[in-house]
């Protein structure tokens, strides 16, 4: 959007962000240079935003010695100041807020092995973006607007303010009928498998959840030799982390090769997505395997021993967000995630960043997010079920 | 969607902090997703002393601990002991359904403080 463009849709009454939430595919059809001008204008805007309403951020900006008049092109974005992840974590993390808490409407969570919860805080027009911008993204990778949803998840009856839950169940507004699977921390996998032949010859079955749980449930398959075949619009569609509450980390690779052994799918079927609580972005695979970050976010990949460099394309480093999208703190953030940004053309023919996600930096202090506890309560819950004691 | 009294609390709580070897320490929460508040406090004369909190959640949970540590300062393990339930609701004024699960964390906190309490003293 260049300047006259982003002027003209302002004098209109109209929100330029909201104009990009509405345009996600016309975005990805831009050539890079043109997207990276349109984020640049909605970022720097954003941060003259949160530098002028948030007294704890714009301070943190003085002790830096930068204000949003400096940033003047995209190479200068690698200057605005980052809030380290753990902030939504503390005690006070009131301070992080760029509205009245009387304007909050929405507090979302997510938490990893700690079990300290990581609270966002978003105003309506933060929950504005967030549902236009997740919904886009839904429908640019998946085009999904029915079929049955199988969660292997609790619900969002269950965990109302769970940022992962209450993401993935967004999809089921554009399904026809879903059910979640795990009830009162109750995983049962026969049920699923009932379920899924219930639906069969009515609807496409797309399977949604945590690695974890889908892997669980592969596990019951795997042992009893079951094999199911889900049609050709399927999806199995994951969110959240791959490491297990063990620290046995799940293989991509591996969980692929088993969808397609017991589920019947094609390795394109199979669709992961990267999504953090605090932040509105969400990187989902396309056909080809490859996560495409929202086109109006950035990510900065920063060199972990000097956080104000970042990696050159290709290479692992510690992932920044810039996030236009968050009006109530500021969307400049700091994760404790290693990625890297994959270099040249898209397969799929998007512009925009795709990245892969590489590992939690090692000297994150967990890992995780509530699925990980989920992981570890449904063990626990089978470890206390009594053993048959009659030999088979 | 929050009562002047929870955004104060919220926003300025009194009491965050630690207690130096306190004399009691007790937490709520839910190992799952939910909050967590710690408490540790000192007692003097069968009165609570010196308390503080540390408290990771929802903005009313964190409201909800301040409120608590404010509401016991000073009082005696008997007049706690004798609030009614009712009272101990009161305390957090009105809630938003969803928020009204501070509620039984508010009820949480005075049982564990009472049970802490009480046990030392058998």
């Amino acid at each position: 959007m260049d300047t006259d463009l982003h002027s003209h849709i302002r004098q209109s009454g109209l929100d330029p962000l909201k104009v990009l939430l509405g345009s996600v595919s016309e975005l990805f059809q831009l050539d890079d240079n043109t997207l990276e001008n349109i984020k640049f204008y909605v970022i720097k805007e954003a941060f003259y935003r949160h530098y002028n309403n948030n007294d704890f951020y714009r301070n943190s900006c003085k002790e830096k010695n930068i204000h949003p008049d400096d940033i003047k092109q995209l190479s200068d974005l690698v200057r605005i100041p980052l809030v380290p992840i753990e902030l939504y974590k503390a005690n006070d993390s009131h301070k992080l807020l760029s509205v009245s808490l009387n304007d909050v409407e929405l507090e979302m969570r997510s938490t990893g092995t700690s079990g300290i919860p990581s609270v966002s805080r978003r105003c309506s027009d933060t929950v504005d973006h967030a549902v236009f911008s997740i919904y886009a993204m839904y429908r640019e990778f998946f085009s999904i607007s029915k079929g049955a949803g199988l969660y292997l998840c609790p619900s969002t009856e269950e965990i109302p303010e769970m940022g992962m839950i209450k993401a993935l169940n967004m999809l089921a507004g554009l399904l026809d009928t879903h059910r979640f699977m795990v009830e009162r921390e109750q995983f049962v996998p026969e049920e699923v498998v009932d379920q899924i032949h219930a639906w069969e010859n009515r609807f496409s079955t797309h399977i949604i959840g945590p690695p974890f749980l889908i892997n669980r449930f592969i596990r019951y398959l795997k042992a009893r030799n079951i094999k199911l075949s889900l049609d050709k619009s399927a999806y199995v569609i994951t969110l959240g982390g791959w490491k297990r509450f063990s620290g046995e980390m799940l293989s991509r690779e591996e969980f692929n090769r088993e969808c397609v052994e017991f589920l019947g799918v094609k390795e394109h079927q199979i669709r992961d997505i990267y999504a953090l609580v605090e932040s509105n972005v969400m990187a989902i695979d396309d056909e080809f395997g490859e996560k495409h970050v929202t086109p109006y976010i950035h990510f900065s990949v920063r060199d972990p021993e000097h956080l104000d460099q970042e990696v050159p394309e290709g290479e692992v480093g510690q992932l920044a967000i810039l996030d236009p999208l968050a009006k109530s703190t500021p969307g400049f953030m700091l994760t404790e995630d290693m990625v890297r940004l994959l270099p040249g053309k898209s397969r799929s023919g998007r512009s925009g960043q795709r990245v892969q996600y590489v590992m939690r930096k090692p000297e994150a202090k967990e890992f995780g997010c509530c699925a990980v506890n989920l992981d570890k309560k449904l063990e626990e819950v089978e470890a206390d079920e009594p053993n048959c004691p009659v030999v088979s | 969607m929050y009562s002047p009294l929870v955004i104060e609390h919220f926003s300025n709580p009194s009491y965050v902090g630690d207690v130096p070897n306190p004399d009691h320490e007790f937490e709520v929460g839910n190992s799952v997703c939910g909050d967590r508040i710690r408490i540790q406090l000192n007692s003097e004369s069968d009165k609570v002393d010196q308390i503080a909190f540390r408290a990771w959640g929802c903005a009313t949970s964190i409201a909800t601990a301040d409120i608590f540590c404010k509401s016991v300062t000073g009082k005696s393990y008997t007049d706690i002991e004798a609030r009614s339930e009712g009272e101990i609701r009161d305390l957090l004024g009105e809630l938003d359904p969803p928020q009204k699960h501070c509620i039984d964390i508010m009820m949480s906190l005075h049982s564990l403080l009472l049970k802490n309490v009480l046990k030392e003293d058998a």
